[in-house]
């Protein structure tokens, strides 16, 4: 190969690995001391998709996920569900700072984690079908009502062998697990 | 050819095989408890049906009082228990509470009652059954003794060429009837089913201490899908599993009902602590047991698999804290590898694998 090739072939050898890049996931306060949370309420989420049981599903692998994850433990949703009462929450899938305040004080949660479910459900492109699922979660402090941490996560979709062979993917509760994996993992890293 | 000795031999085996195939069949009272000092009379309450569908619940209870009375158990006559029932307005046949236990025992002389759910009832192929029972003293408080499962499929055991399949639903009815009966007269209880929870499934804050006998309370979870019963069918499988383990000391559900309903109980997105408090005080229990079912369907059909996704949280009255809690999904069809080996035919089966797995190795000694 002659030595002049080389240059426009590093060139677009580092321009297709720059275009593979995807954009940036995961926010992190770097001045919060993640250290000191021990106790975290998952508030109901909010669901974009079509599917009504969505963000039920999400929120019951959630909860189980991060309590077998043994980093954290996550207030029972019922008693979840009496601080919300309790404060008179409208909109509990999105909290207003003081309405947080308030509902942690009452079920005593070092904070609170929100999010929303963006797409639950089967996907297609021409012939092709396949499961999909994307998700986002915002943990925020409970003194200041600051997002200390922010995710989204999207598993599922239709692959190369999806496109050529069809099978539809993997099973919904499967993605369900590897997205809220995922998640949970992006939290400790 | 085979030898004159040989031949005489091999006749003396079949011989002896016949004979003890004529032999009466096993006759075992029960002794309500394994001490075996507390023989009596059983009360058999009409079947409840958690099917979803029609049943001939009846003819179900009639052949299951009939295996139950072969195997040696005393049962209260039909007409008594009948009387009893109008003179009570007893309507609901899912459990026992204090009081109606304590009247049948004073007034009939029942030492037991047999609480007996219809979980499935399927006739097209495969036809299908799973029933749950549990034999529940008439004491002052109470006191589930001994708890049986039961879920059968006629394509369970399909063999080469299909020719174990069985088409007819009477013969898959009375295998089951069978079995349960057996089981709740100190016969071998089916195994569970083997099902492999996923790693980061459970959640166990810290080993409950192994000398130590709990009393667990188990609320009716709530069902999030569309089956209709699945919340109590898989508190039932909780409690089954937990009797079976023998630290844990189940409270009736009959009872729990009960107080639920006298002090207006509502819990409608799971338990809360302020609910946990009243029900630790009201039912002297050390922990509460409750969850979510997401999904149970039982599909029909030769190669329809079941699907279970269910969540359970642990509350205990000392901390007031989940101590344990599991959540998962499986189906049927997962530790299939080879030509169906290792399927499960019914959403009960699943369940009782995922439960017995779950709590064996968790909460079990």
């Amino acid at each position: 190969m002659p030595k002049r090739w080389i240059p426009p072939l590093m060139t677009l050898v580092v321009l297709a690995l720059a275009g593979c890049a995807g954009p940036a996931e995961v926010f992190r306060d770097p001045n919060m001391d993640f250290g000191a949370l021990h106790t975290v309420a998952i508030m109901p989420l909010a669901n974009l998709t079509r599917e009504s049981s969505a963000a039920e599903r999400v929120r019951d692998v959630f909860t189980t996920k991060l309590l077998a994850s043994g980093a954290l433990y996550v207030i029972p949703p019922g008693e979840v569900a009496r601080g919300i009462s309790r404060v008179g929450i409208s909109n509990p899938v999105a909290p207003s700072t003081e309405e947080l305040t308030k509902v942690a004080g009452v079920i005593k949660a070092d904070a609170v984690i929100t999010g929303t479910v963006k797409e639950y459900g089967e996907v297609r492109s021409g012939s092709s079908a396949a499961n999909s699922i994307s998700l986002s979660f915002q943990l925020l402090e409970t003194q200041t009502g600051r997002v200390v941490w922010s995710a989204s996560t999207t598993m599922g979709g239709i692959g190369i062998t999806d496109r050529l062979f069809g099978g539809g993917g993997e099973p919904m509760n499967d993605i369900t697990e590897r997205a809220v994996n995922d998640a949970i993992k992006k939290l400790f890293q | 050819m085979p030898s004159k000795s040989s031949f005489s031999s091999l006749v003396a085996g079949l011989l002896v095989l016949l004979v003890a195939g004529c032999a009466p069949w096993h006759r075992a009272a029960w002794t309500g408890d394994k001490a075996g000092n507390a023989e009596g009379v059983v009360a058999i309450l009409p079947l409840q049906n958690l099917s979803g569908g029609s049943a001939p619940l009846a003819e179900l209870k009639q052949e299951f009082a009939r295996r139950l009375a072969l195997r040696g158990m005393a049962i209260l006559p039909e007409a008594q228990l009948e009387q009893f029932m109008t003179r009570h307005r007893l309507r609901y046949v899912g459990g026992i509470d204090a009081t109606t236990a304590q009247a049948l025992r004073r007034e009939t002389g029942a030492q037991g009652v047999l609480v007996t759910q219809l979980e499935l009832y399927r006739t097209p192929f495969p036809p299908r059954i799973a029933l749950t029972s549990r034999l529940v003293t008439t004491e002052d408080t109470p006191r589930i003794v001994r708890m049986e499962s039961v879920a059968l499929s006629g394509d369970d055991a399909p063999g080469l060429l299909g020719v174990g399949l069985v088409d007819k639903p009477r013969e898959v009815t009375d295998r089951a009837l069978r079995l349960l009966a057996e089981a709740l007269t100190g016969g071998e209880p089916q195994p569970p089913p083997r099902v492999s929870l996923g790693s980061d499934s459970v959640y166990l804050a810290r080993p409950l201490d192994p000398g130590r006998s709990y009393r667990v309370t188990v609320l009716p979870f709530y069902d999030k899908g569309s089956h209709g019963y699945a919340g109590e069918i898989l508190a039932l499988h909780f409690i089954g599993e937990l009797v079976r383990q023998g630290r844990f000391q189940v409270v009736e559900p009959g009872t729990v009902r009960e107080d639920l309903l006298r002090y207006r109980i509502i819990m409608e997105d799971g338990v809360s602590l302020a609910d946990a408090e009243l029900l630790f005080g009201m039912l002297s229990t050390d922990l509460i047991l409750s969850g979510e079912v997401n999904d149970y369907q039982d599909l029909q059909g030769a190669q329809a698999s079941p699907k279970v996704d269910f969540s359970a949280l642990l509350l205990e009255r000392s901390s007031r804290r989940a101590v344990w809690s599991m959540g998962d999904h499986r189906t049927g069809m997962d530790r299939v590898r080879f030509f169906d080996i290792g399927r499960i035919a019914t959403a009960s089966a699943l369940a009782t694998g995922m439960v017995h797995q779950a709590i064996a190795e968790s909460l079990g000694r």
